[in-house]
């Protein structure tokens, strides 16, 4: 039997209608559903390997319970995206929507939560508060009513939260990229773009110049590099976030469990491992090492929730890079100051969730040259209008 | 459903297949008894039966004196597997230890009593179900969950179901945790060495001489490296397979001037190294991470050290790899040093025929170790055509390769040709032993920045950058054999001891490198059959390359085909190299095979990314002590409030009473008379010297150059962005000195936040003392609170002396106090800080003098209703990541006049645009209490959420504070808030609740 190939080589071409940057969730999802609007004379460029940075590193967990109507609005559509991708795709993403539970371990936690189940419940999103009783149902293996420096009181309960197989995401859209005429170029790394009158005309690759008139960066870590490409500053800045996995186990978790409090959440795959993080690290750092500190707490937190699980080893940790926007919200679409130059980026500690919304809205900017209703909340010029979408609540360490 | 019904009947037909397989022919227990001495027996329990051990054997080498070849079952095919590395890096032998799951059973010593489990097999790791999945691969190629199962959508989570019931490996208990003491330690070193080898030792002994600290951590429970298990390694030379051999003499000929005969005798070289009184020891300890600035996590049982090095030796030595041919994964196939740990620390044999593959000097060391512990040698089948060793009377096959292992349940065979295929031969054998070449330890390099790359004539990676501050000595270098490792160790050791103390070694030389660098010296190989090392030539059963994730050659090449090309991307779609043992068995094969594969050098193709931990490292290690993460804080009042009953809550760290009586109660008395609240938990700041003003006015949107000495100014800091981030107090007690108060939540948060701003103007005159924990605090207030103070204090109390808003120094009740008159309850009242030592006889002292006022202590609850009818706000209640002051209702308190402060270019760019949302406060038409957070609607859309309310006795109704639309924020506005589903009106109200013009505050 021939293996079909995945994604093909190609010569890079000295045109194309749109050259989108960086080969992760968002660039080539924007760029999958491009084809499947007719724009096929397109090429994803990526520095490395396609799903190389935050698409790779990230804990793969999917959910829409945020605390705003514009935020709520977008990662639900993302949600619903990713509920066919397979589908789609033809290709297993093994999204499992076994349900997501943050917790809250004092009043004002509760009052968050409450007010994002309300506000989920009013934009018909499945959320509602749970009380102890109800938690331990869902989850038997956690400590709580055990005893607890900080006793779980509630949790905001989410049932078609999940986790997914982030790498065959990636696959599946290079693959989708691919069988629809674009071009997934790897190892392919922007050197420059040029600009000729506040029109993008040119991107400089370290593989030759390709003629454009329509840029898109989706990068991350390296966003505001690239921006600064056409004279652009972005308020962007980049924290690393780090991770780790055990040993794989007999699967006894199946939801996702979040704790800012305790700054710690974690999800157990379907191949046993444990998936652990926490929130980004302090300062501002393009570092990809991981530290030792990070382990500590994210293990002492972690034992808090599931003391039994003491003697579990720890396999790998690992670093990614997070463009944290003031607000905790992303930045998509254009900018009036040049043209032909959009961005999907500033994504956070939150991007994987929402890469098929983002790829699916800002298809369909660059194909029709009018910004969709649920993108226009997220413009770069909002943060000239004092128009930020208040994110933090329910963003920072609540992956 | 149709194929689930056959896959059970095919399930059932296998087993019994397998079942009636021939059991191996293993010893009787009578046997093994007459072989072990009986003085020191144990006995301990694997999966219901009791196995004998000597004492100190490992788990492991009891269970193979036992007879008991099958520990474990594979992760995908649930194929038999037993012993293979012996020194706890393959996953073969992981087992359930006394509920402890997937722990490696060959470095763990077996104890009496121990309830050894096997793992991932059922009924029984003997007699599996579940290898019907061996018998099933041709439907389960490489990523085929990829493929398959998500048509239609429904199917998916069915097919997860019974995914998520056969993954993983040991299964966790929910009666067992931690157990015993976890322990952390900080230790420092000038010169810390990795590695307890030959070049350990050595470079150990070197630094230390050299007059510098040295700190030896080695993971075995002895010191000697292979030479503890390999003991002909010292007289026979190298242990490796590389075509060009580094010499003690290549090295001497390079400058160092030390006798090698130091490396001989081990035994004087260990003696030496553990009496000197510059080196310490840690054994059975490994060293899983290089963190940044040569910062080293080490392992120790269930202790974790810290360990902070000046300098870092790696001379973490190599482990043995594995060949990939048919069926290499049966039990019965094990490499070189396995058999040799087995054989000389746990004093095992290996009965029978044994066929030993090589293609180097420790196949003979091995095949000659094996046949004095009375094992037959049936052949060794070297891949060399012309190899220097001498036999011993046994048959070498020259220029030959193993094809394949026979057998179902045990090696019963071996198959074996020449390298081009053919012609095959069978040999009889109940043991294949490999000494095919090492892996080199080298992730720590990797994890500190060491810069690598693959040197075809070493046939291993090699160093050629070093970090700062790290060097790398012995087998991490190529330099297998014991006297130029030896010296390779010398001349790190003096490296990094003349690096610590500032003395130049030798000028002009790089003391970093080797000095007979590998690349240097490369040659050529004559024949390019490296990967045939690894790989023998292609076959129709089953040849692994990563054993724990059951990756086959095949299965690379497949997803090679498909695309996954990159080393990166082929880990992550096959998953080789991403189980337990982190690619430590299949590194060197998977890039191998890559390489070939894709027509590429090794050197091209790359490693994946090394991480930490180098091994893996239980959670509870890494939490140490610290099962309950934070410590609890307590005021100095504390057992006061324990004491009289009050209901105590969480506040941060803190513990703070909620409430003592009732909230009425409480209530009544602070309106009525006089109440008392303890507020030690307040964040409180010292701040001296001659630019304070300077700072307060570029910190805070308040203006204080006005602000005289005696006075108090409430404040708010906000961020660039013009977000409130926190309120507080900021008392002038001097011309230079200042003492501010922050909120409970944010104390230390302001404190970073101060002290971020001042690190970038050194040259100003401020000096900061965080005096949080200093100062107890305590609020008194109520029309009647004057009366009870003025008992305690010879100061002047009267409204003229000491008004609303003044700051005194004072003594109450003989202990020096910084008084307040500030209200945040809306009453007269008193903040009154004194040194945290007297704070409960100043409590105590106000409640006593107070008694005839029928004063009474207040918590959090009622001091909540009280200053809610204030409308006095909680950041980070009232507020969010969003809300500026002008928007929370304090407009007044932003001074856009001032020359700069922190967040002026927002707050006015804010003013300019005019308000959106604001924070106002409503009454409710209804007696019902909303949840906090509920919703403000307009239009059946979201337009703002309630953030505090409570039902206030002033009012006689429920009141509270929402943000809503600027556009409803007038006062008399009709607003709608969601209760439990239902719309309840409320009206806007512009002024407070209890007091409006604050005569009572400031009487």
């Amino acid at each position: 039997m021939v293996a079909q190939r995945m994604w093909q080589e190609h010569e890079l071409k000295d045109q194309y209608d749109v050259v989108i940057i960086g080969g992760g969730v968002h660039g080539l999802a924007t760029a999958y559903y491009l084809t499947q609007l007719g724009v096929r004379n397109i090429a994803v460029l990526e520095a490395k390997y396609v799903g190389f940075g935050g698409s790779g590193r990230n804990t793969a967990i999917v959910r829409s319970n945020y605390r705003t109507p514009e935020g709520i609005a977008f990662y639900d559509l993302s949600v619903k995206l990713y509920e066919q991708l397979a589908a789609d795709l033809e290709f297993n993403v093994m999204f499992s929507q076994h349900g997501h539970l943050t917790l809250a371990h004092n009043e004002k936690g509760v009052t968050g939560l409450t007010e994002r189940a309300n506000t989920n419940q009013l934009m018909g999103v499945n959320s509602r508060i749970i009380f102890p009783e109800e938690i331990q149902r869902i989850v038997p293996d956690l400590n709580v009513f055990g005893h607890s420096r900080f006793p779980i009181q509630a949790a905001l309960y989410h049932p078609p939260g999940g986790i997914i197989r982030h790498d065959a995401v990636v696959w599946a859209f290079a693959r989708g990229v691919d069988r629809g005429g674009g071009h997934v170029h790897q190892k392919t790394e922007v050197t420059g773009i040029e600009v000729q009158n506040g029109q993008v005309e040119a991107v400089v690759t370290n593989r030759g110049r390709i003629k454009t008139k329509a840029v898109l960066n989706a990068t991350a870590g390296y966003a505001g590099i690239i921006s600064r490409m056409v004279g652009l500053e972005i308020p962007i800045e980049t924290h690393p976030l780090q991770a780790a996995v055990t040993e794989p186990l007999k699967p006894f978790l199946n939801s996702v469990i979040v704790s800012s409090t305790l700054h710690v959440y974690v999800s157990q795959t379907d191949r046993g491992e444990l998936v652990l993080g926490a929130e980004v690290d302090d300062h501002a750092s393009y570092s990809l090492r991981g530290t030792l500190s990070f382990l500590e707490g994210a293990a002492t937190h972690l034992l808090e929730l599931f003391p039994h699980l003491a003697n579990v080893k720890i396999l790998r940790q690992w670093a990614g890079l997070c463009d944290m926007t003031p607000d905790y919200s992303p930045i998509m679409g254009g900018t009036p100051d040049v043209k032909g130059f959009l961005m999907t980026v500033g994504w956070g500690t939150y991007g994987f969730k929402a890469g098929p919304a983002s790829g699916y809205l800002m298809a369909e900017l660059i194909a029709s040259g009018k910004t969709p209703p649920k993108l226009e909340p997220f413009a770069l010029t909002r943060f000239y209008e004092d128009r930020l979408v208040g994110e933090k609540a329910a963003a920072s360490v609540s992956h | 459903m149709l194929f689930i019904l056959h896959f059970a009947l095919f399930t059932l037909h296998f087993a019994l297949f397998d079942g009636s397989r021939e059991r191996f022919p293993t010893m009787s227990p009578q046997q093994s008894d007459s072989e072990i001495p009986h003085s020191g027996t144990i006995e301990f329990e694997f999966d219901g039966h009791r196995v004998r051990a000597e004492s100190g054997q490992s788990v492991a080498g009891a269970l193979h004196v036992a007879g008991e070849h099958i520990v474990s079952r594979s992760f995908k095919y649930h194929r038999p597997r037993g012993l293979l590395c012996m020194s706890g890096r393959c996953p073969n032998c992981l087992c359930t230890v006394d509920g402890t799951p997937n722990v490696r059973i060959c470095t763990q010593a077996a104890k009496p009593g121990m309830v050894v489990k096997s793992q991932n097999a059922w009924p029984s790791v003997k007699f599996d179900l579940l290898r019907i999945f061996d018998k099933l691969h041709r439907f389960m190629p490489v990523g085929f969950y990829y493929k398959r199962m998500y048509k239609p959508r429904w199917m998916w989570p069915v097919w997860e179901k019974f995914i998520r019931r056969i993954a993983g490996l040991g299964t966790i208990n929910r009666e067992h945790g931690a157990e015993g003491v976890y322990d952390k330690q900080n230790l420092f070193t000038d010169v810390a060495v990795i590695g307890g080898g030959i070049a350990g030792l050595n470079a150990a002994l070197a630094a230390a001489e050299a007059g510098v600290t040295v700190t030896l951590i080695d993971e075995q429970p002895a010191l000697g490296g292979h030479l503890r298990h390999d003991p002909d390694l010292a007289c026979h030379g190298s242990v490796s397979r590389a075509k060009t051999e580094h010499t003690a003499d290549t090295a001497v000929a390079l400058g160092v001037n030390v006798s090698p005969s130091d490396a001989q005798d081990i035994n004087d070289l260990i003696r030496r190294v553990t009496e000197h009184p510059a080196i310490t020891v840690i054994s059975s300890a490994g060293v899983f991470g290089c963190y940044e600035g040569n910062f080293l996590g080490i392992q120790q049982g269930k202790r974790m050290i810290r360990l902070r090095a000046a300098q870092v030796i790696v001379a973490s030595g190599c482990w043995e790899r594995p060949l990939v041919f048919e069926n290499n994964d049966l039990p019965g196939v094990m490499l070189a040093s396995g058999v040799q740990r087995l054989l000389h620390l746990d004093h095992c044999q290996f009965p029978g025929e044994a066929v030993v593959v090589t293609d180097n000097a420790q196949g003979y060391r091995v095949a000659k170790q094996l046949k004095a512990a009375g094992t037959r040698i049936t052949a060794i089948v070297d891949v060399r055509d012309n190899p220097p060793e001498m036999a011993d009377g046994i048959r070498v096959f020259r220029g030959h390769t193993i094809i394949s292992a026979n057998g179902s349940r045990h090696v019963s065979g071996a198959v074996i040709a020449p390298l081009a295929g053919h012609p095959r031969q069978s040999l009889s054998c109940r043991w294949i032993v490999q000494a095919v070449g090492f892996t080199p330890a080298n992730s720590l390099l990797y994890q500190n920045g060491c810069k690598l790359r693959y040197d075809e004539s070493v046939d291993q990676a090699v160093v050629v950058q070093h970090a700062p501050a790290m060097y790398s000595a012995g087998a991490v270098n190529a330099l297998h054999n014991p006297r130029a490792a030896a010296l390779d160790g010398q001349r790190a050791g003096a490296a990094a001891a003349s690096e610590v103390s500032g003395t130049a070694l030798a000028a002009g030389r790089d003391e970093r490198q080797p000095h007979s660098s590998p690349a240097a010296s490369a040659v050529p190989l004559s024949q390019s059959s490296l990967s045939c090392h690894y790989v023998s030539p292609s076959g129709a059963k089953k040849k692994f390359v990563c054993l724990c994730e059951d990756v086959t050659e095949k299965d690379i090449c497949d997803a090679i085909d498909e695309g996954y090309s990159n080393i990166e991307t082929l880990k992550r779609y096959s998953t080789v190299s991403m189980g337990p043992c982190q690619g430590k068995m299949c590194q060197s094969a998977s890039i191998a095979i890559c390489a070939r594969h894709n027509g590429q050098s090794i050197a091209e193709t790359g490693v994946t990314t090394a991480r930490p931990p180098e091994q893996p490292l239980p959670l509870g290690v890494l939490a140490g002590r610290a099962l309950h993460f934070s410590l609890v804080r307590r005021t100095p009042m504390h057992a006061w409030h324990e004491k009289a009953g009050a209901k105590m809550g969480d506040a941060g760290n803190w513990k703070r009473p909620q409430v003592y009586s009732s909230i009425t109660q409480e209530y009544e008395a602070v309106r009525q008379r006089a109440g008392l609240i303890d507020v030690s938990t307040l964040g409180k700041i010292e701040l001296r010297g001659a630019d304070v003003v300077k700072f307060l006015e570029f910190i805070y949107p308040n203006r204080f150059a006005n602000l005289k000495a005696g006075r108090v100014r409430y404040g708010v800091i906000c961020d660039d962005a013009g977000i409130l981030l926190d309120d507080g107090t900021i008392a002038r007690l001097g011309e230079d000195r200042f003492f501010l108060t922050t909120t409970t939540g944010n104390a230390d948060a302001i404190d970073s936040w101060f002290r971020w701003w001042l690190a970038g103007r050194p040259e100003w005159d401020v000096r900061m003392t965080n005096v949080s924990g200093s100062y107890a605090a305590m609020n008194l207030a109520g029309p009647r609170s004057r009366e009870v103070l003025k008992k305690l204090t010879d100061a002047d109390l009267s409204s003229d002396a000491m008004p609303y808003l003044v700051a005194s120094e004072c003594k109450i009740a003989g202990v020096s106090a910084i008084v307040l008159r500030i209200g945040f309850v809306g009453e007269l009242g008193y903040e009154i800080h004194v040194p945290s030592q007297f704070g409960l006889h100043v409590w105590e002292a106000i409640l006593e003098a107070g008694r005839e006022f029928s004063i009474a202590p207040f918590g959090l609850e009622a001091q909540r209703v009280l200053r809610l009818e204030k409308k006095h706000l909680l950041p980070g209640i009232d507020t969010d990541a969003l809300s500026n002051p002008l928007e929370a209702d304090l407009p007044w308190i932003v001074k856009l006049d001032k020359e700069d402060f922190i967040g002026k270019e927002s707050l006015a760019r804010a003013q300019q645009r005019g308000d959106r949302n604001k924070l106002v406060g409503f009454r409710l038409s209804e007696s019902v209490l909303p949840d906090l957070a509920s919703l403000v609607l307009c239009d059946g859309k979201l337009g703002g959420r309630i953030t505090s309310c409570g039902y206030s006795p002033a009012i006689g109704g429920t009141i509270g504070l929402a943000w809503v639309p600027a556009n409803l924020a007038r006062n008399g506005q009709t607003i709608q808030i969601q209760v439990n589903g239902r719309l309840i009106p409320a009206v806007v109200q512009d002024e407070p609740f209890y007091d409006p013009s604050g005569s009572k505050l400031k009487s």
